[in-house]
């Protein structure tokens, strides 16, 4: 299935075949993903879907079992590890935002990608500018606190405000959001919401992983239903209104009765 | 739906009154010293009330040259060895091996010093060498078998000073054909009234302090402590940064050694011995926590110097060895204390 208006043609990642199992139990099966520039894909699914270990795949924290393919531009990587994810512009926020809590909000933004110079000392006065300049394009400013104040010290949608300029920071052309509104007030999470068209309107490619129908229907492009380990549904959105997209889910989740 | 909107509506409320104290928590910190300087002023004031306490009840010792020089003597042993174990407990491990690589390294060094004939630089490579293979052991132990680093490293500790035992056989190997070379003098000598190993010990903090405050590999270190999850889902290998960890250690040890025999002109394989709890309780009167993710080299040089002077000071005073160990136990406790209030955080 094609997405609804794909700027480009050629998928920037296409996922073929992965499987993955944690001893018997089949976490995913026969999964097959094309993912395009400029399209937000919102990954819904029940707890246990398989949502979270799909992520955890193609930003490389954890392998496929053997057989499956990543490509990225046509072309498959060898090796696939978390910093080779990133080196090829795909950037996640993770559900657990990994963050160092007791390290400076730059040290965070930066962490795993630090500036330095031919020895490796950080370039702490560049660090620090441009988390605070980036911190401020995204609308989290502070009286309160700075770039070089803990992350420990900040509330829960700043700390995902850190993980999400994180993603962007670096050349990004694969953003993955694993719940990236749980546990938010209502403000934080339309916030989000912005956030991410306006990834889309950067030309980058988005997958949002949300437990919410309504926040993933209100920006999605695209619908991938996963129902323990399969893909059920993958569908431009169209013109399908929220009841119709919840009734969508609804049968996915009878289908697993019947199965 | 309603019954959803009201949930998130709670759970913002929850959570915007959960933010407001730590907002004013904040803005009364920020008025104050700067986070990460807290832990190295709180073992300062710490130490400048306990050496006021000892001018005060022994005048007589404690504004005398002699007890500085005493305390110089042996503080560098003790900067040294602590600073290897900051990186370590920063990294959220511990190392309790570093009192048998000591004189592990130290008998590299002596034999290698025999062999080749008073070859000093050859000698130091070697201990050098014995120390970064044992660090990388522990290493190996406690991030590929996933072993917990408190044991691994206590068994460590009877291992290698059973291994020292076996292949020195009880033989103590003196050096007092060396002490009137150039090395010698330029390593343990004195500049004044500053023994030379103090420059020495302040040279490797400055390096370590920079690389433990500055460098890509020790901020690796504190995140590895701290939330080595993150660090991996980053790209960060944690594996290797708690390995490197514990090689710091090594090395440190390799130096204490080669100092320490330097220094008595003498080699003896129980020189580790005693060395085990002044140092720790250096690193955490310096105001580095267990729990790893924070740590601070600038304390951890007053912290050894607290306990140094603890015990330099009492049996200077005249008291009996055992109020030392009493000392310890007063300081150590009163320190966490102190850090715990200072920084607002639990130093656990």
């Amino acid at each position: 299935m094609e997405p609804s208006e794909p700027i480009c043609r050629e998928p920037i990642v296409e996922l073929t075949n992965i499987n993955k199992s944690f001893g018997r139990v089949f976490a995913l099966e026969g999964i097959n993903l094309k993912l395009y520039a400029g399209e937000i894909v919102a990954l819904v699914g029940d707890n246990g879907a398989g949502k979270s270990t799909l992520t955890k795949i193609i930003s490389g924290i954890e392998k496929s079992d053997p057989g499956g393919r990543i490509t990225i531009d046509q072309v498959e990587p060898r090796g696939w590890s978390a910093a080779k994810a990133r080196g090829l512009g795909i950037e996640t926020v993770h559900q657990s935002r990994a963050l160092s809590e007791q390290q400076s909000i730059f040290d965070n933004v930066f962490m795993g990608r630090e500036r330095t110079n031919a020895l490796g000392f950080v370039k702490r006065k560049e660090e620090i500018a441009e988390t605070e300049a980036l911190l401020r394009r995204i609308g989290y400013t502070s009286k309160v606190w700075t770039p070089t104040s803990t992350v420990n010290k900040l509330s829960g949608g700043e700390r995902q405000g850190v993980a999400i300029a994180r993603a962007i920071l670096f050349k990004s052309r694969l953003v993955l959001l694993d719940e990236p509104t749980t546990a938010m007030a209502l403000s934080e999470v339309a916030e989000v919401m912005e956030f991410i068209v306006d990834l889309k309107r950067q030309g980058k490619s988005v997958i949002f992983i949300s437990h919410n129908p309504w926040d993933a229907h209100a920006v999605a492009d695209r619908f991938v239903v996963l129902d323990r380990g399969r893909i059920v549904h993958d569908g431009p959105k169209g013109d399908m209104s929220s009841d119709e997209f919840i009734r969508l889910l609804k049968d996915s989740a009878r289908g697993k009765v019947q199965k | 739906m309603t019954a959803a909107t009201t949930a998130k509506a709670a759970e913002a409320q929850a959570a915007a009154s959960s933010d407001a104290p730590a907002v004013m928590r904040e803005r009364r910190r920020s008025l104050s010293i700067p986070e990460n300087f807290r832990p190295v002023v709180g073992a300062a004031v710490f130490f400048i009330v306990m050496m006021a306490i000892f001018v005060v009840a022994s005048p007589r010792v404690f504004l005398d040259v002699g007890i500085f020089s005493a305390v110089f003597l042996s503080l560098p042993i003790f900067v040294i060895l602590g600073l290897g174990l900051v990186f370590v407990t920063v990294a959220g491990e511990s190392d309790l091996s570093f009192p048998s690589v000591v004189p592990l390294c130290g008998l590299a060094y002596s034999v290698t010093f025999e062999w080749l004939n008073f070859n000093f630089f050859a000698s130091l490579v070697a201990a050098l060498a014995v120390g970064v293979m044992c660090g990388w052991l522990n290493g190996l132990l406690v991030t590929r078998l996933g072993l917990s680093s408190l044991i691994t490293t206590l068994g460590m500790n009877f291992a290698l000073i059973g291994l020292t035992h076996v292949l020195n056989r009880g033989e103590i190997r003196i050096f007092s054909e060396f002490n009137d070379s150039r090395i010698r003098h330029a390593i343990v000598g004195s500049w004044g009234p500053i023994p030379s190993q103090m420059f020495w010990a302040a040279g490797i903090a400055l390096v370590l302090g920079l690389i433990f405050h500055r460098h890509k590999y020790g901020i690796h270190a504190h995140i590895a402590g701290d939330n080595p999850e993150a660090g991996r889902a980053m790209g960060i290998n944690i594996e290797r940064t708690k390995t490197i960890a514990f090689v710091i250690v090594g090395v440190c040890s390799a130096l204490a050694a080669v100092i320490a025999i330097l220094l008595n002109s003498t080699y003896y394989a129980t020189m580790g011995e005693g060395l085990l709890l002044p140092v720790l309780a250096g690193v955490f009167v310096g105001g580095t926590p267990v729990g790893g993710g924070r740590g601070t080299i600038g304390g951890l040089v007053i912290g050894a110097a607290t306990v140094v002077f603890i015990q330099t000071g009492v049996v200077a005073i005249g008291l009996d060895g055992y109020y030392t160990s009493l000392g310890f136990g007063v300081v150590i406790v009163l320190s966490l204390l102190g850090h715990r209030r200072f920084s607002g955080r639990l130093t656990r």
